[in-house]
């Protein structure tokens, strides 16, 4: 018995210990299993988003060397949140109509070239031209969309090799006013603040921009912060009732044009009821007419002549109560953050405009501080880093050096190592004389990159025929732009992730673009077509650098010898890192969030807390007194209704890259004329009636969209959409200063044309 | 006081439990040859043999006590797995949970609880696919986490394998007015369905960043205090 007892408890165990054994077996087996069943992590590649300037970092999915999905990288500034353009930017690569060959137009026709025979009758008609008319008989009109080394490519050799000075963009026409708003307030370009101080601010005032559309993630970066704490307030001061000023407490709707009215007005209630931070203003401001320093009480007195909101409402179209509002919000706010874009810099007054934004900042001591800060939205991805910081423009030279100033040309010219003189002193052509000069055989053969003015440019049915008249060779993704439609050389250029650059966006952040993929075709960069042209015109001495890493370079010991010192962003950190702020001066320097400010700008004296050292002499910001001059399209009883443009949610700018991704185009639909209910009750007009606009600049037919949206007396088009040319009957004036064409502000008579 | 169905389960399956240990240990201690079958006895209105009453009674102690129990605590887990709890034992899972319950916090899954979108599973609410299939791959999945957990084959910042699929959001929002009404859902709606675009994309980081997940990050003592602090 105990022998048997003791059998059954040894087999016991034996069993006990298989069967333990057994249910580790199977549980090691349904872990391995499952392991092999998830998914594997998928190859992502870090990399930014081609359309708007708020560039939105990516991560990009590839599987046999194509793109298979792209989502918000969540280590990037804008964590991990991007809008429906950048989630379809996946499809930008594969999209028909892509530019394939060179080509050159024969008869009237453009046929398909080799890139020799091309480029060889580029620089031949170049050279032509320099020797039978003058250096300033060539141009290059570049663009926002170019990647830095492009950019300062171009700019270089046409300053420092071909020695003229018709170097300009797309920026002209967006970021002009802004840029010039800045260096005439702190002495240098470029915004103080950053996206972070979104997450700190505890009023947005949004004026003449559109976020919601045009920024996507920006606006949701707003609306979190609000959604965070309820004593948030989101200010809208826009003609329309777009979707932004849907989303925000309190909208105020101005006549288009007059809104320096409100700007004025709001410093006068700002003085006038004790709000100025005195402290501040007595510390780092220094108020100017424009001509000559005055004081706090001259600028009380200009204001109080003029700007009280009594005064102002009619002509504003916002009354006396909702100004003194919002002016008490403004300098009340713990933090308060403006945030502007075309509708202040599109303007006739938009370099005063900006100005006054930044002024009213100065005043209430709004800067510097978490939260608080002006700043300037940009519409394009690179118009910041690529054009506005390498100079790219007719009256720039690099980081912020102009033409016009002798020293700023020595010390470029020594940089380059030019013989003295190589550089022109002559300012060149902004973009809208550029096209005017076309007209009268000023400048007869133009380098057109990454930009299609044909669509884009205000009074288009004037500038097309100059551009018929010039030589222009257009380097271009697209086969059919209108732009391409009308050029004499056709380059077919690589676009986004076919090629590698840097592009800085809105807050002075550089980052790098990383090449994932081959350009279709016989596609090229820009930066290779630029090369190769410089060299074909013999100054293969001037552009030495040739890949983007080594322009990076040069282009970075530059920026060493300038308040924009980014010298510690080398390629190797912008390969790892997710973009860097300038200044950024050394390998082991974090970046610079906010400007101007004493421990996070390194240019900043120690001791000195906040110092605008961009202004040399006194390292002080300046108030301008700028007094509101009516826009020359108020409304008259021949054009007794004033158009204003802009862009929509789902496409980007002229369309030829949104347009053929089928998602975006079935979203926006076709662009229409969107017309005030009352205004369209008063003209007879029903939604879908076909309308005509007719202004000083043109005619144009399209269909009629009714809606609530912009104010009675305004009528609204977006230009994306090359069926509806809206650009033929836009105004090109321009503001004096910054020469930027005012697109926001266009008297049109309206008329229904039928049913 | 109300019973939720896991407490009814939990009482009961420890009922079951005791019931069928006391029922093995006396029914072990019987001998069966020895019961008569002539000798009745009264079970409520019947009578029946002793013999009979005892292989009954053999029969629940063995095996249906047993069975009742392991069923009822499958079901049990299976339900508890579902609570926010459950995946809070393992401390890699804390900062999404601390982070969701955080009342400032701006990702995803803090404005859903924060508003009571999702009353109750929030983490099971949305890492269970659809239909039958969804609910058991989510729970192979919390075997496989449970697994590594177990082992210490994991390194922080934990990453999401593979594509979280949107049907985990469309299930409530598809429909909706606010999601109709937006034209760019409908266009991408194939990508949405397929979960090659993210819904994520344009609406944000569910839970917070890799970045701050990381231990010696600014954020990471924060989010890794005890969730009963």
């Amino acid at each position: 018995m105990g022998k048997s007892t003791s059998d059954l408890s040894r087999r016991g165990l034996l069993y006990a210990v298989a069967g333990v054994a057994g249910a580790n077996v199977l549980g090691a087996a349904a872990w391995g299993g499952l392991e092999l069943m998830v998914k594997g992590e998928t190859v992502w590649h870090k990399s930014v988003c081609r359309f708007c300037g708020t560039g939105c970092g990516l991560q990009v999915a590839m599987s046999g060397g194509k793109i298979t999905d792209v989502r918000g990288d969540e280590l990037a500034h804008n964590k991990g949140v991007i809008c429906v353009k950048g989630s379809m930017v996946r499809a930008l690569p594969y999209v028909e109509g892509r530019l394939l060959t060179p080509k050159i137009r024969r008869g009237g026709q453009l046929v398909e070239a080799s890139w020799d025979e091309a480029m060889g009758l580029v620089a031949e008609t170049f050279k032509r031209t320099i020797a039978e008319s003058g250096r300033d008989a060539v141009a290059f009109y570049g663009s926002g969309q170019l990647y830095t080394e492009e950019s300062y490519t171009a700019n270089k050799l046409f300053k420092a090799g071909i020695g003229t000075n018709n170097v300009d963009g797309n920026p002209r026409l967006c970021m002009a006013s802004a840029a010039n708003g800045y260096n005439s307030v702190f002495g240098k370009d470029e915004p103080p603040g950053s996206y972070e101080d979104i997450d700190h601010a505890t009023l947005f005032f949004l004026i003449g921009a559109n976020p919601f559309e045009c920024h996507p993630p920006i606006f949701e970066r707003i609306r979190r912060r609000r959604a965070d704490n309820p004593d948030v307030r989101i200010v809208c001061v826009d003609p329309r009732r777009t979707l932004t000023a849907e989303r925000s407490d309190l909208h105020l709707a101005p006549v288009p044009g007059t809104d320096l009215l409100l700007l004025n007005s709001m410093a006068q209630v700002i003085c006038e009821e004790g709000l100025v931070d005195t402290a501040f203003v007595d510390k780092h401001v220094r108020f100017s007419d424009g001509q000559n320093t005055v004081d706090l009480e001259a600028f009380r007195t200009f204001l109080d002549a003029r700007y009280r909101p009594e005064a102002v409402e009619q002509e504003l179209g916002i009354s006396a109560h909702q100004i003194r509002d919002v002016a008490f919000s403004f300098a009340r706010a713990k933090a308060t953050m403006s945030l502007w874009t075309m509708g202040i810099n599109q303007r006739t007054q938009g370099t005063f405009l900006n100005n006054m934004l930044n002024g009213l900042h100065l005043l209430t001591g709004h800067i510097g501080r978490p939260g608080a800060t002006p700043f300037s939205l940009t519409g394009q991805p690179n118009a910041c880093g690529g054009v506005r910081d390498t100079g790219a423009l007719s009256h720039q030279l690099p980081n912020g050096r102009l033409v016009a100033n002798d020293k700023h040309r020595a010390e470029m010219e020594e940089i380059w190592k030019l013989p003295p003189g190589t550089i022109s002193p002559k300012p060149g052509y902004d973009a809208v004389s550029l096209f005017r000069a076309m007209e009268d055989d000023r400048v007869k053969a133009c380098l057109v990159m990454c930009t299609n003015p044909a669509q884009s440019l205000p009074s288009l049915d004037r500038y097309r025929a100059g551009m018929e008249k010039c030589f222009l060779v257009v380097a271009e993704a697209f086969a059919d732009s209108e732009t391409a439609k009308l050029a004499d050389v056709l380059l077919p250029a690589a676009l986004w992730i076919e090629k590698e650059g840097v592009m800085g966006q809105g807050e002075r952040r550089y980052q790098l673009v990383e090449k994932l993929i081959d350009p279709p075709g016989q596609a090229r960069s820009d930066l290779q077509i630029l090369v190769d042209l410089a060299g074909r015109l013999g100054h293969g001495a001037v552009i030495t650098a040739h890949t983007p890493e080594e322009v990076w370079d040069e282009w970075r010991n530059i920026s060493a010898r300038s308040v924009y010192n980014f010298k510690g962003m080398t390629r190797a950190r912008l390969r790892k890192e997710r973009g860097l702020q300038w200044p950024c001066p050394d390998e082991s320097h974090p970046g610079t969030v906010r400007r101007y400010v004493e421990g996070d700008d390194p240019l900043v004296t120690k001791g000195a807390g906040i110092e605008f050292y961009g202004n040399k002499d006194d390292k002080r910001a300046v108030v301008y007194l700028r007094p509101y001059v009516p826009s020359p399209e108020m409304p008259t009883s021949e054009y007794p209704m004033q158009l204003t443009t802009g862009r929509v949610l789902e496409q980007w700018h002229t369309g030829t890259m949104t347009q053929p991704i089928a998602e975006l185009r079935t979203a926006a639909g076709d662009a229409a004329i969107e017309i005030n209910e009352q205004d369209a009750w008063r003209h007879k007009i029903l939604e879908g009636d076909i309308v005509e606009l007719r202004s000083r600049y043109g005619t144009m037919q399209g269909k009629a969209r009714l809606t609530r949206s912009p104010r009675p007396g305004v009528v609204f088009a977006a230009f994306y959409d090359a069926k509806l040319l809206i650009n033929r009957v836009v105004t090109d004036n321009v503001d004096p200063i910054s020469k930027e064409p005012e697109y926001k502000v266009t008297a049109v008579a309206l008329r229904k044309v039928n049913s | 006081m109300t019973l939720a169905t896991v407490d009814v389960v939990r009482i009961l399956g420890t009922v079951f439990c005791v019931v069928g240990i006391v029922l093995a240990f006396l029914v072990g201690r019987r001998r069966f040859s020895e019961l008569s079958s002539e000798h009745q006895v009264s079970v409520g209105n019947a009578r029946v043999s002793s013999a009979a009453l005892w292989k009954i009674l053999a029969f629940a102690g063995i095996v249906m006590m047993p069975l009742g129990s392991v069923s009822l605590a499958n079901y049990h887990t299976f339900e508890t797995v579902h609570e926010v709890q459950a995946c809070g034992q393992c401390h890699v899972m804390r900062p999404m949970i601390n982070d969701m319950h955080n009342s400032h916090s701006q990702t995803l899954a803090a404005r859903h609880f924060r508003n009571g979108w999702i009353a109750q599973n929030q983490c099971y609410e949305c890492h269970s696919d659809y239909g039958l299939s969804g609910g058991i791959a989510a729970k192979a999945e919390g075997y496989r986490h449970l697994a590594r957990y177990t082992t210490h084959t994991y390194s922080e910042p934990i990453a999401y394998r593979g594509q979280f699929p949107n049907d985990n959001c469309l299930k409530c929002h598809r429909g909706k007015t606010p999601f109709e009404a937006v034209k760019s859902h409908h266009t991408v709606n194939g990508l949405l369905a397929a979960s090659t675009m993210s819904c994520l994309s344009c609406h944000g980081m569910p839970h917070p960043s890799r970045a701050a997940r990381t231990p010696g990050s600014p954020e990471y003592a924060e989010l890794m205090r005890a969730a009963d602090e």
